[in-house]
């Protein structure tokens, strides 16, 4: 019994996939607007994914906890004192100050964020994730040394050249010699970015001496690192503490929001699609009623009919569904989610490239799955029982 | 154990779109019954019922009002899903239009009634096969049926109301669409399934059909109802 059962489903299937052969021309247009809607659900999930992905990699070497300081309701500097009442907090293993801008290129419109840092950068938790593809990160003791990304060498119109100058409030001209370029793998940090001594960002920024923009904190032991965030928030009343995690959980929020927005907007043109499933299920052509009529009078049950058009369209989703993923996972790996980047990581003029390697999550397939397959075989479900309950004698 | 009436109805009405404004009575309280291994012929005008007729006896549908036993099953006021069964079990439709599948072979046209009973490709060849062997079709196995001539595709349809060796085989004018050459060697075909053992039940304007020496019983339907039988020659 179970071998008839089983071997009716596969007669079945045998069949309904040499029927979609034969209607290629009639389930093509679905195939591809399936594939088409598949493909943007993925893309836009994978993207998502990969760049949480990265930034979790990336930050995960990010310093501990950041220290800043408050004016009424806003950054200010912090002086460098204030590492002195913290120093005594129990697992604090070192505490570095840090110089952290923007600058404005009035030239080409770009935006670059400055850092200033004390010391050579692998050399401190605060600066070890600024991976470098050639050079060297400046060193404390020599000014006017910077390390930037391909992304700020190009928007600079650099060139073969290492030198260029950057203005100072008040006009007068900050000259950098190019020693360090990061890698592409670390670009969601490093887009906009140059890193140079403290004292060139003090005397970029005009910040007065023994002031900085933030403290960095490293902790010996990771378990710890609220605790101690909350003894520093303490010790210096009006400053603002942020943990790793609270940036990292700010990335996802912000990759999650933009996430829903985008599958709103896909769910709109998932919607649309069912109706057209619905619609093309629903119009059966006096060939196709021909079909069901003369099956039935060959003595195929209501139900064979419907497993029939199950097995039509769960075969057509099923390859929709392969085919829009897998396009999906080669536009998001090999052309970097080109469609939807602009959406996660916004508009600036200086954007991000760096290369996107998102996991295959069983959670992402079944989302996309639940999304695309399960609406197309429920909308065709309706459809199917209404083909299958043609009368076998109507052919008569 | 087939019984010796394969065929028994009993004051059968068949009433379309009963209650509606389209309401059309196509069998009046008909009652007759066919017996094992007997081979008959059902004849009338246009619009008498020997099409509603056939598809009763065919397990087609069921009637409205009356009694019907096909092959020891009463399919009185059954449901779809037992009919269906009983079709499939008892009977074989042979159809005034052939009635094929254009897209598919002649092979796998043949093979349709066996692809739900989940039986394997390789069996259904063989017995299709068999079948075209019998037929003389065996050369057109592969072809597509749009490729047939009327008399091959009639064989065709045999062919497959064969395929599930049922007792009882039904056909709606097979003869229409053939010249007298072919009619006969149509008729001869169903009369041979006859001397296997089969009930046939024919209906047919076709003087060759009701002609055949194998033919047991002449019924005229008109307007719904049997006005008479005659013997065959």
């Amino acid at each position: 019994m179970t071998g008839n059962r089983l071997g009716r489903l596969l007669n079945i299937l045998d069949y309904a996939l040499s029927s979609l052969g034969r209607k290629s021309l009639k389930n093509g247009g679905v195939f591809i607007i399936f594939t088409l809607v598949v493909f943007l659900f993925a893309s836009f999930q994978l993207v998502s994914r990969a760049l949480t992905e990265a930034a979790q990699t990336v930050l995960a070497t990010a310093p501990d906890i950041t220290v800043q300081q408050m004016s009424a309701g806003r950054q200010v500097s912090i002086a460098s004192s204030a590492k002195i009442p913290l120093a005594p907090i129990f697992g604090i293993k070192k505490i570095e100050e840090r110089i952290w801008g923007y600058y404005f290129d009035e030239s080409n419109g770009a935006n670059y964020t400055i850092i200033g840092l004390p010391a050579r950068a692998g050399d401190s938790g605060g600066t070890q994730l600024f991976g470098l593809a050639e050079g060297r990160l400046p060193v404390a003791s020599e000014r006017g040394q910077v390390a930037i990304s391909d992304n700020v060498r190009r928007q600079l119109q650099l060139g073969n050249r290492k030198h260029f100058s950057l203005f100072r409030p008040d006009l007068s001209q900050a000259s950098f010699a190019t020693v360090g370029l990061f890698a592409p793998k670390t670009e969601i940090l490093t887009a906009d970015l140059m890193v140079m001594n403290l004292a060139d960002a003090r005397d970029l920024f005009a910040i007065a001496d023994g002031f900085v923009t933030d403290l960095l904190v490293s902790v010996a032991n990771p378990n710890e690192i609220e605790t101690i965030a909350r003894k520093i928030s303490e010790k210096l009343p009006g400053s603002r503490v942020i943990t790793r995690n609270q940036i990292l959980k700010t990335y996802k929020v912000v990759f999650n929001r933009r996430s829903g927005l985008g599958t709103v907007c896909l769910l709109t043109a998932l919607a649309a699609f069912v109706i057209l499933a619905w619609d093309k299920a629903s119009g059966l052509s006096r060939e196709e009623r021909k079909e069901v009529a003369i099956l039935k009078i060959l003595g195929w049950q209501t139900s064979d009919i419907m497993l029939l058009r199950f097995c039509e369209s769960l075969s057509l989703s099923l390859l929709a569904f392969i085919s829009g993923y897998l396009l999906a996972w080669v536009h998001v790996v090999f052309w970097g989610g080109a469609l939807f980047r602009p959406i996660f990581l916004g508009w600036s003029v200086i954007r991000p490239v760096f290369s996107l390697a998102p996991p295959l999550a069983a959670s992402d397939l079944l989302l996309v799955f639940s999304l695309s397959v399960v609406p197309y075989l429920c909308a065709t479900a309706v459809p199917a029982w209404r083909a299958a309950t043609v009368r076998a004698d109507s052919v008569i | 154990m087939m019984p010796d009436n394969l065929v028994e109805l009993q004051a059968v009405t068949k009433i379309y779109n009963q209650g509606q404004a389209n309401e059309v009575i196509a069998l009046k309280q008909v009652s007759f019954t066919v017996a094992r291994n007997e081979m008959v012929c059902v004849q009338g005008p246009s619009g008498s019922g020997k099409t509603t007729l056939l598809s009763l006896i065919g397990c087609i549908f069921a009637p409205t009002s009356g009694r019907a036993t096909i092959g020891g099953k009463k399919i009185s006021r059954l449901p779809d899903h037992f009919l269906t069964r009983y079709r499939r079990e008892l009977t074989g439709f042979v159809f005034q239009h052939y009635n094929m599948l254009d897209h598919l072979t002649v092979l796998e046209n043949i093979t349709l009634p066996l692809l739900p009973l989940g039986i394997s490709p390789g069996d259904r060849v063989r017995k299709a096969d068999r079948l075209l062997e019998k037929f003389g079709l065996s050369h057109r196995r592969n072809f597509s049926v749009t490729q047939l001539s009327g008399g091959e595709l009639q064989r065709v349809a045999i062919a497959r109301a064969l395929i599930n060796d049922p007792p009882i085989i039904v056909a709606d004018e097979p003869t229409a669409h053939l010249d007298g050459k072919l009619s006969r060697e149509v008729v001869d075909m169903l009369a041979s399934l006859r001397d296997e053992g089969r009930t046939v039940v024919i209906a047919s304007h076709d003087p060759i059909v009701s002609a055949h020496p194998a033919m047991a019983r002449i019924i005229e339907v008109r307007d719904g109802i049997i006005l008479h039988q005659l013997s065959g020659r």
